[in-house]
C-alpha cells in the first residue's frame, strides 16, 4: 500500500474512534447506521461485485439476522443466549443457514433470472412475516433489552457505538482476507466466466452456493448489529427498500474497490440523515445520483477518487489544480441549479400550495419561500437563476472535460481557465 | 509410448441436435501416450465430438470411456478431474483477471484449494511454483500482470493452453489451438505441444495440414459425422477415400 494511502486510512480510522467525541450526542446514532450500513453494503458486494450476482432480496438476510439477534437477546426469561458483546453471532448464524438454503436454490441459475429469484425469495419473506406473530411479531415486531454484560452497561449510545463499530471492523477484515483465499479468487472466476471454471474441475454451483452463504452471513451480522442497535426488530426490514439500499449503496460508492461500498454507504446514509430533515425531495436526489453515477461513472465514487488521485500524480499539483477547480465548480452549479429547481417546484406542486390556491381562485399565485428568500414561482426572473447555474455548470463541465483531455505537458492554456 | 493401450475410447456415440444427426456412430479408440489428431472439412463434427468428450453434452447414444470408466453424460466438472482437460476454439479466459491469476485459477484445484476460504492463495507456496513454471511454459512470463482479455490473440491461445496444461491431465484436448497464429508462433506451439505431451495424451483437432502431419502420431478424418479413415500419417496420405473426400487437390 503506497503511503499516501495509509496515511488517508489511518487518519479515516483515528476520525472514526474520536467520532464520540467530535459529534454532538444526537448525531451518533447516525455514525453508527453508517457503520452497520458499511458492513451491509460490502456483503452484498461479496456477491454483486465480486462474485457478478446482482441480489435483488439481500434485505432477507439482514431481517432474518436481525430477528435471531431479537429473540437471542429474549432467550433464557430475558438474560439472553449469549453476553450482549456476541449478540450479533445469532444473527451471523441465522444469515448463514438461511444464506446456505436460499443461495443453493437461487444461484441454480444465472444473471437476471438469479437476481428475480433473490427478489422473490424476500417478498416472499415480506409476505409471510406479518402473519408469523411468534416469530416476526406481526406488526408491531418484537422488541428487546440490551442487559449489562463484561462490565459495561450498553446503557449509552457511545458503548453502543464502540460495540458495533468492533463488529464491523472484524468483519470488514474478515471480507478483505477473503478476498485473498482461494474461494475469494474464484469468486472472481465466477463472475468473469463462470462456465470456464466447470471445464477447470471446479462445481460452480456449490462455490455460489458457499459465497452467497458467506455474504448472507455478514449480512446477518449486520442485521443483528442494527437490532441491537435499536433494541427491535420489525417486518418492514424486509421490504424492498433495504433491498435497493444496499445496491445503490454498492454501486454508487464503487463494486470494483473493496472500500466502495463503504463509502457509499458512508456518505448516503450520511446524507439521508442531515438532509431528510432538510428537503422532502431526499430520495429524487439519491436517484438522480444514482442515475448520473451509473451513466458517467460507473467505477463509483470510488473510483472517481481514484482517477482523481491518479491524474494528481500524473500531472503534478500545479496542472491538476485548475481542471479540478473547474470541474467542481462545475459540480456545484449544477447542484445548486438541481436543488433550486427540485425544492421549488416541490413547494409549487405540494398540497397545501395546491389548496391554497384553490381557495384563491382568482388571485395571482403568492409567492414561495425558499432559502430565506420570497420567490413568485410564475415570474420568468425566478427561473433565470436556475437556468444559469445550469448553463454555466455544463459549460464548466464540457471546459473541464477538454482541460482534462489535454496531456500533462501543457503551457498556460490552463491558467487561463481558471478565471 | 506405452505399448498399444487404449485411454480414451468412444463405441457408437451419436449425436443429433433435433432432427439433425450431427456425429453418426463414431468409433475412436486413442492410444496411452500418443499424439492424435481429428481432421475433417468444415461442419464434420469435429467440436461437437470434443464436447461430447469433455462433458458440454450427453451424446444421444454410445459410450465413452477413459481409462475404462464411462464418462458419456458426466458434467464438465468430473471429466476433467477424472483427468481429462480441453482447450476452447474461440478463446475462453478470465478477460479482467491477470493472466497469472488465470493461472492460478486452473492450478488452485489440483492443489486440492477449491472451496478454502481460510488462508490467502499467496501463501500457498506450492500453487505459485506451479504458475510460475506455467507461466514459463508458455512464455507468458513477461505478461504476468497483464488482464487476459488485454493480451493479443495469439497470447491469448496460448494461455488457453496454459489453463488446460494446469491439472496436470492424463488427456488433453486442444480445440484448434494455432488458429489466427502467426508461422513463428506456430512453429513454438508446435515444439511446446510436443514439449508438454511427452507424459500425457493429447487429441487435438487442427486445420493446419503442416501442423497435424508432423505433430499427430495417428490421425483420424472426420467427414458427416463418421470416421472415415484411422491411421499414421502415411497412411492416410496414401488412403484414396481420404483424398477424395477430403484432401482432395492440396494433398500435403
Amino acid at each position: 500500500m503506497s503511503a499516501p494511502r495509509l496515511i488517508v486510512l489511518a487518519a479515516a480510522c483515528i476520525g472514526i474512534v474520536a467520532l464520540p467525541w467530535i459529534l454532538p450526542a444526537g448525531q451518533l446514532v447516525a455514525a453508527t447506521q453508517m457503520l452497520i450500513a458499511a458492513l451491509f453494503a460490502c456483503a452484498f458486494n461479496l456477491l454483486a461485485g465480486q462474485s457478478g450476482m446482482l441480489s435483488f432480496g439481500h434485505a432477507a438476510y439482514f431481517g432474518v439476522g436481525a430477528f435471531a439477534t431479537i429473540h437471542a437477546m429474549n432467550a433464557l426469561g430475558g438474560a439472553g443466549l449469549l453476553p450482549t458483546p456476541l449478540m450479533p453471532l445469532a444473527g451471523g448464524v441465522a444469515g448463514l443457514a438461511f444464506g446456505v438454503v436460499a443461495g443453493w436454490f437461487a444461484t441454480m441459475r444465472a444473471g437476471v433470472y438469479f437476481s428475480m429469484i433473490t427478489l422473490a425469495l424476500a417478498e416472499l419473506l415480506h409476505a409471510l412475516a406479518p402473519h408469523l406473530k411468534g416469530v416476526f411479531g406481526g406488526e408491531a415486531g418484537v422488541s428487546a433489552m440490551r442487559m449489562p454484560a463484561w462490565g459495561f452497561t450498553f446503557g449509552s449510545e457511545t458503548e453502543v457505538y464502540y460495540l458495533v463499530l468492533v463488529w464491523v471492523g472484524a468483519c470488514l477484515a474478515a471480507l478483505y482476507a477473503l478476498t485473498g483465499t482461494p474461494l475469494g479468487r474464484l469468486a472472481l472466476g465466477l463472475r468473469e466466466n463462470a462456465v470456464r471454471l466447470r471445464y477447470l474441475g471446479y462445481r460452480p454451483h456449490t462455490l455460489k452456493t458457499l459465497v452467497f452463504a458467506l455474504s448472507a452471513m455478514f449480512s446477518g451480522i449486520a442485521g443483528g448489529l442494527q437490532a441491537m442497535n435499536i433494541e427491535a426488530a420489525n417486518y418492514v426490514l424486509f421490504e424492498i427498500k433495504l433491498s435497493t439500499d444496499a445496491v445503490l449503496f454498492a454501486y454508487i460508492g464503487g463494486v470494483n474497490t473493496f472500500l466502495g461500498p463503504v463509502l457509499g454507504a458512508a456518505v448516503l446514509t450520511f446524507l439521508s440523515h442531515t438532509l431528510s430533515d432538510l428537503t422532502r425531495s431526499w430520495l429524487l436526489y439519491q436517484g438522480i445520483l444514482f442515475v448520473l453515477v451509473m451513466l458517467f461513472f460507473p467505477d463509483g465514487l470510488a473510483g472517481l477518487v481514484r482517477r482523481a488521485a491518479q491524474s494528481l500524480r500524473d500531472r503534478g499539483l500545479a496542472r491538476w489544480l485548475p481542471p479540478f477547480a473547474v470541474s467542481a465548480a462545475s459540480a456545484l452549479s449544477i447542484t445548486a441549479g438541481t436543488v433550486f429547481t427540485v425544492e421549488l417546484l416541490q413547494r409549487m406542486f405540494a398540497r397545501d400550495y395546491r389548496s391554497l390556491l384553490a381557495m384563491n381562485p382568482g388571485s395571482p399565485w403568492p409567492d414561495i419561500e425558499l432559502f430565506g428568500h420570497p420567490w413568485a414561482p410564475l415570474s420568468p426572473s425566478t427561473w433565470w437563476l436556475p437556468a444559469a447555474l445550469l448553463v454555466a455548470g455544463l459549460l464548466a463541465a464540457r471546459r473541464a472535460a477538454v482541460m482534462w483531455r489535454e496531456p500533462e505537458a501543457q503551457h498556460p492554456a490552463t491558467t487561463e481557465a481558471t478565471r | 509410448m506405452t505399448a498399444n493401450q487404449t485411454i480414451l475410447s468412444l463405441e457408437g456415440v451419436r449425436k443429433s441436435f433435433g432432427g439433425a444427426e450431427i456425429i453418426r456412430g463414431v468409433d475412436l479408440q486413442v492410444r496411452q501416450g500418443e499424439r492424435h489428431a481429428v481432421i475433417g472439412p468444415n461442419g464434420a463434427g469435429k467440436s461437437t465430438l470434443f464436447h461430447l468428450i469433455s462433458g458440454s453434452f450427453a451424446p444421444s447414444a454410445g459410450r465413452i470411456r477413459l481409462r475404462g470408466q464411462d464418462i458419456a453424460g458426466l458434467p464438465p466438472e468430473r471429466v476433467n478431474r477424472m483427468g481429462l482437460a480441453r482447450s476452447f476454439q474461440i478463446t475462453n479466459v478470465f478477460p479482467r483477471l491477470t493472466v497469472r491469476e488465470n493461472l492460478r485459477l486452473a492450478v488452485l484445484r489440483m492443489h486440492g484449494l477449491s472451496y478454502h476460504f481460510w488462508r490467502p492463495v499467496a501463501r500457498h507456496l506450492a500453487v505459485n511454483d506451479d504458475v510460475d513454471r506455467l507461466l514459463e511454459t508458455v512464455r507468458l512470463a513477461a505478461r504476468r500482470d497483464v488482464a487476459a482479455g488485454d493480451l493479443n490473440y495469439s497470447e491469448q491461445r496460448s494461455l488457453e493452453i496454459g489453463m488446460t496444461l494446469a491439472s496436470r491431465p492424463s488427456v488433453i484436448l486442444l480445440d484448434e489451438p494455432m488458429a489466427g497464429m502467426s508461422q513463428h508462433e506456430v512453429d513454438y506451439t508446435v515444439g511446446l505441444i510436443q514439449d508438454v505431451t511427452r507424459d500425457c495424451t493429447l487429441l487435438i483437432v487442427e486445420h493446419d495440414m503442416q501442423v497435424v502431419f508432423s505433430l499427430a502420431h495417428r490421425i483420424s478424418v472426420l467427414v458427416y459425422g463418421e470416421i472415415l479413415a484411422t491411421g499414421t500419417p502415411d497412411e492416410i496420405r496414401a488412403n484414396a477415400a481420404v483424398r477424395e473426400a477430403y484432401l482432395g487437390e492440396q494433398t500435403v
